[in-house]
């Protein structure tokens, strides 16, 4: 029997392996380049393993449906969580669990995707915060995604 | 106005109604939100008006806000910078050695100064020559260039001719300095003059190589991954090297306020 794990939808899963990074073909069935579960990040643990030193998304929510090559362009090899810095509740944790980020999970660079509505700039100044908050210093990227899907802006932000 | 400027567009719609209908004629449909908490300024920036257009709104809602008053029309960030300038952003290693090149273009900068006031004779003459060096030696090779050659290069082909080139102006540097430090023992003027000179022009040029052509191009074929690592790796060297930052930039700072 199983021991019981408590809600399914945010059991912790690595199945990278399975993903294999593996470029597609066009003609082929583009594959999913997640590699991790949960994302969400109120269920996510800052310090699952697959965070360890990772290159990690932290993206808008709609992001991934605005952004046609989301998978191969911006998720390929990277561990993910996502927020929606408009409606979201409690985002104190969120602050929390990305100064964790830095500081316990020694993540080795953080890439904010955003909309490119003003609003969605919460979660790059989320990720400011934290990373003001916290000794250890780690490289913050932003990318601005139109509604179109558009990359709008993809840049480094100052250390 | 400029309180508004930083106050959630929903908060301005409650207390000035009319607002809602002023940013519905520029197609900008905040009423309707049932969040709001964008600032006025980000909403205004992010629509993308012309300046005209811009301007002709900022004025139209100072005029709701502030009715019957004489306003200064509020300047959004756009019209700061009209066209936005094309700084480049480097990525954080590369900024960090883009930022060590600041402080030894400060040094580079007085060395004309500095050849001009040179005394081999007192002994205060001869520390401050001393300093001089130990700022290249210390500072712009071992601090700076090492990270350049040790870590940095090598993530790269050091085959490559522009990489060549870099080894080749840092390994003529280093004979500068020798060469410095020679003249220096032989109280040679002339020589230990014309070598700092050398130095200048070469380090000059060769800064510029780097911020305007080699360091783009490598931020350019770096991975994220290879970015953070460089960022982890500069500043573990930077903590292992006990070379003190804040002792150099004194250094120039006091040359500076000396030359002035
Ligand atoms: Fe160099
Ligand atoms: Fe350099």
């Amino acid at each position: 029997m199983t021991p019981f794990e408590g809600c399914p939808g945010s059991r912790m899963m690595q199945f990278r392996s399975s993903v294999e990074n593996k470029m597609e073909g066009s003609a082929e069935k583009i594959r999913s380049q997640l590699a991790q579960w949960p994302i969400q990040m109120h269920l996510i643990n800052p310090a699952a393993p697959y965070y360890q030193g990772a290159d990690v998304l932290l993206t808008a929510d709609c992001v991934a449906y605005a952004l046609g090559d989301f998978h191969r362009e911006y998720l390929k090899g990277k561990s993910l969580a996502i927020a929606c810095p408009k409606l979201d509740e409690g985002q104190s944790v969120y602050l929390e669990k990305i100064r964790a980020w830095f500081e316990d999970s020694k993540i080795n660079t953080l890439t904010v995707l955003i909309m490119e509505v003003p609003c969605c700039m919460g979660l790059l100044q989320l990720a400011r915060q934290a990373a003001e908050a916290s000794k250890r210093k780690v490289p913050i990227k932003y990318v601005v995604v139109g509604v179109q899907g558009d990359v709008l802006k993809e840049e480094w932000a100052a250390a | 106005m400029d309180t508004y400027l930083n106050t959630g567009i929903k908060e301005i719609i409650t207390e000035f109604p009319e607002v809602e209908t002023i940013l519905n004629d520029y197609d900008i449909g905040c009423g309707p939100c049932s969040v709001g908490i964008c600032l006025l300024k980000d909403i205004v920036s992010i629509h993308q008006l012309s300046v005209e257009q811009e301007k002709e709104l900022m004025e139209r809602i100072a005029a709701a806000v502030d009715p019957g008053k004489e306003h200064p029309v509020p300047k959004t960030r756009k019209w700061s910078s009209p066209a936005p300038p094309k700084t480049r952003r480097y990525s954080p290693p590369l900024q960090k050695l883009v930022d060590e090149h600041v402080l030894i273009k400060r040094w580079i900068a007085l060395i004309p100064e500095f050849v001009d006031a040179l005394d081999l004779e007192s002994e205060q003459g001869k520390k401050r020559i001393l300093d001089g060096i130990d700022m290249i030696r210390s500072y712009a090779d071992k601090y700076h260039h090492a990270k350049e050659e040790e870590i940095l290069f090598k993530y790269f082909d050091e085959t490559a001719d522009i990489l060549k080139v870099m080894h080749e102006d840092h390994t003529r540097a280093r004979s500068l300095v020798k060469a410095m430090q020679k003249a220096l023992a032989e109280n040679d003027k002339k020589t230990l003059s014309e070598s700092l000179t050398a130095y200048r022009e070469l380090l000059a040029e060769h800064i510029r190589k780097e911020d305007e052509i080699l360091y783009p191009w490598m931020d350019s074929q770096l991975t994220d991954r290879q970015v953070g690592e460089l960022f982890a790796r500069f500043a573990r060297v930077d903590q292992e090297s006990g070379i003190a930052p804040e002792t150099y930039e004194g250094f120039v700072r006091q040359l500076e306020a000396a030359f002035q």
